[in-house]
């Protein structure tokens, strides 16, 4: 129970701070604006990833999505969820990127093995964490779990965010959660 | 590893990878959208050109028709500079609120120069319009027609008293009142044929009239909302304590309950419709179950106020009625999840004859548990005695002369019909499908329908005991996998043709195929058969 606390206090923390941050950057607070970058570029990455399927993709349109943030602070109104008017934002540019290229896609194979291959950071376990998450799950699976994970998005807000119900939203985490424990243990899952 | 380590793990793999461009987004960072500090300066310098015109920013990529005004303008000169103010200067902003909130700026020809979401419920009714870009140049009462189109699409629109609120802010008062005129016609037209039961409330704002201290109330409001509130605000005297708790508490809700409150003349302030649902779902055992939804209709203008819960679950459809200040159910069943094995702790009242003037035709009046103003018309049937579930069930048996060991797949729903209290009680044995209508005062079989299936010979039917894991002990039923891809689709049953229905089995899981059309769209839905939650789905527009 403490460790529930404990963990849902840092959340209202985060989201305070997250929140004082874009008041911040509204005012055109540059300071506050790179603190806000490296605390949610993580979160918009993934995001932006887990929509587009392609490694260079998303990190074009992370860009776009901090640029546009830094534009459009000023009409940032405190609602309770700093997180998700980021990734609304993220989300809508990913989309609009995506019918401009006159294309639907979910992750392939390819663009998901690029990432551990082009980040120096990433560490051999890292890669194997990501390796099951990116080619195990199907791409359903693989946003709904990324942005819990990453972006400590509540389900019923990542369901409002990928715009579907709040049941399938659960069910692929589940089912996702599960598959990627099998993966983890070496196992292939059927 | 536990679930949450998994997740810290991946997200610290997913940040480690994340490419770090600062310093390529900071270089392309220049001046910022100017939005709440315009309109101060806008509400106290009344100098609308010189501060509007900030608004027409160089951007990335110039739309088409920004592009061809800008060229207009380079060729027109000096002349062309009145042109481009009075074509990007703000004569009027309107704003519609339900509970997504969106607000556009016209200029003197009533042409729309921003559209602009001011929360992110807004944001998604906005998305296929391009965040509202689309709206750029567009005549007024077209823009609004299209975005009161899709906040029925999106289902703001659809409860049985929604409401609308539109406001247009201007210093010119006559055009001000044609505007809200033509605009409150313009939707009531499209609201006749599409949303029938929503109010149209409209207001007419100066601008320099006294806004609420932005500084101090930092919540996302346009400015018709906050007028609104504020009205609320006079009405139950926070306003003379400046209260910036009830301002954020009214605030957070939604047009039709803040119209509700100043119509009842109701000083206290609401818990809200999700708080509403989390206690409808904490008391009926649902708020972990994935199938579980809830539709809120607040009823705070009634005797007594309160809001009307519909939970939609697997095991079929309950109504509630919540105390709107306290958060307690008034009415509706408890823990459905064990309906099965329990009865109610709080039975559902008799539906009443609705008291005369209430807005709602048949809407139930509170039951016994609820303090209430109105005159009990209490129908016969509510002076017998519930048999309870057990009882039901056990009739259903007697009558198909099986026991409680030889059946499986139970769904049992608790419902009123012209007075009478009756279960429908299914269940299956073997391959055999059994539909009984139980009356819920006499225990008497009202109804009765077997129906074999030979050609589920798999045994998926089988006896509960002893049949492993495929038994369908938890199976939702067809009808229960139908209302959830209709209710996923958000159309009835009677707007659809070519409906079929198919009970599949997917590596050992129980699953329903839904397909039917609307019109032109064909939808697919996969349903899991045991939690009722949608798999997958698929739409074709022909």
């Amino acid at each position: 129970m403490l460790g529930v606390q404990t963990m849902e206090e840092e959340a209202g923390r985060r989201l305070r701070e997250l929140d004082r941050l874009l008041l911040q950057v509204g005012r055109g607070d540059r300071e506050a604006f790179a603190r806000l970058y490296s605390l949610t570029r993580g979160a918009v990455y993934a995001l932006a990833l887990s929509l587009l399927g392609d490694a260079q993709e998303a990190q074009d349109i992370s860009q776009d999505a901090f640029v546009k943030v830094w534009e459009n602070a000023p009409g940032y109104r405190s609602q309770g969820s700093p997180m998700a008017w980021l990734l609304t934002m993220t989300r809508n540019l990913a989309r609009s990127h995506l019918r401009q290229n006159g294309r639907q896609v979910g992750l392939d194979e390819e663009g998901w093995n690029a990432i551990p291959a082009a980040a120096p950071d990433v560490s051999p376990e890292d890669r194997a964490a990501l390796q099951a998450a990116l080619s195990g799950l199907d791409a359903g699976e693989r946003r709904v779990i990324l942005l819990h994970a990453v972006t400590g998005l509540k389900h019923r807000e990542i369901a409002q965010l990928l715009e579907l119900p709040l049941s399938t939203v659960l069910s692929k985490y589940h089912r996702g959660l599960k598959k990627l424990k099998s993966l983890m243990r070496g196992e292939m899952y059927q | 590893m536990t679930d949450r380590e998994l997740e810290m793990k991946l997200a610290k793999a997913v940040n480690r990878a994340a490419p770090n461009d600062w310093n390529a987004i900071l270089s392309r960072c220049g001046a910022q959208n100017g939005s709440v500090t315009e309109m101060k300066e806008l509400k106290s310098n009344q100098n609308i050109i010189d501060v509007e015109v900030i608004e027409v920013k160089p951007k990335r990529k110039l739309r088409p028709w920004l592009a061809a005004a800008c060229a207009a303008l380079v060729l027109l000169g000096a002349g062309g500079g009145l042109a481009y103010h009075q074509s990007y200067a703000v004569a009027s902003v309107v704003s519609l609120d339900v509970n997504p909130s969106i607000e556009l700026k016209v200029n003197r020809a009533e042409r729309v120069i921003s559209c602009t979401a001011l929360n992110t419920e807004a944001a998604a009714v906005l998305f296929d319009m391009n965040g509202g870009a689309d709206l750029k140049g567009t005549k007024l009462d077209v823009a609004v027609n299209a975005i009161v189109g899709a906040l029925v699409r999106e289902g703001y629109l659809d409860s049985v008293s929604s409401a609308i609120l539109i406001s247009v802010e201007d210093n010119d008062q006559a055009r001000a009142a044609r505007l809200q005129q033509e605009l409150v016609a313009s939707v009531d037209g499209v609201l006749r044929t599409q949303a029938p039961n929503t109010s149209v409330l409209s207001q007419v704002l100066t601008m320099d009239a006294p806004a609420l201290d932005n500084t101090l109330y930092s919540s996302g409001l346009s400015a018709g909302k906050a007028a609104l509130v504020r009205k609320v605000m006079e009405m139950n005297g926070t306003i003379a304590t400046d209260s910036t708790t009830a301002f954020d508490k009214l605030a957070a809700l939604s047009v039709e309950e803040l119209n509700d409150l100043l119509e009842a003349g109701e000083t206290r302030i609401p818990i809200g419709k999700s708080a509403a649902a989390m206690a409808v779902e904490t008391y009926a055992g649902t708020a972990a179950l994935n199938s579980a939804t809830t539709d809120v209709d607040p009823e705070l203008d009634e005797l007594p106020p309160h809001y009307e819960v519909e939970l939609k679950t697997a095991f079929g459809e309950f109504n509630y009625k919540v105390d709107p200040f306290t958060g307690e159910i008034l009415s509706g069943p408890k823990d459905v999840l064990n309906t099965q094995t329990t009865t109610p702790a709080v039975p559902d009242p008799a539906p009443a004859v609705p008291a005369p003037g209430a807005q709602t035709p048949g809407t139930q009046t509170p039951g016994a548990q609820t303090p209430g103003t109105q005159t009990p018309v209490t129908p016969p049937a509510v002076q017998d005695q519930d048999v309870g579930q057990d009882a039901a069930k056990q009739a259903a048996l007697d009558h198909a002369g099986l026991t409680v060991g030889d059946v499986t797949g139970w769904k049992i729903e608790r419902e009123w019909d012209d007075g009478r209290l009756e279960y429908d009680i299914e269940f299956w044995c073997g391959n055999t499908e059994y539909d009984y209508t139980i009356d819920g005062h006499s225990c008497s079989v009202v109804k009765h329908e077997w129906d074999h299936h030979p050609e589920y010979n798999s045994g998926h039917h089988q006896n509960g005991t002893g049949s492993g894991g495929t038994t369908a002990a938890g199976d939702i039923g067809e009808a229960a996998a139908k209302a959830a891809a209709l209710a996923h689709a958000g159309v009835t049953e009677s707007q659809t043709t070519k409906m079929q229905v198919k009970q599949d089995w997917d590596d050992g899981r129980l699953e329903y195929e839904v397909e039917f059309d609307v019109g032109r769209t064909e939808y697919e839905y996969t349903i899991d058969g045991v939690t009722g939650a949608i798999l997958e789905y698929k739409q074709d527009n022909d």
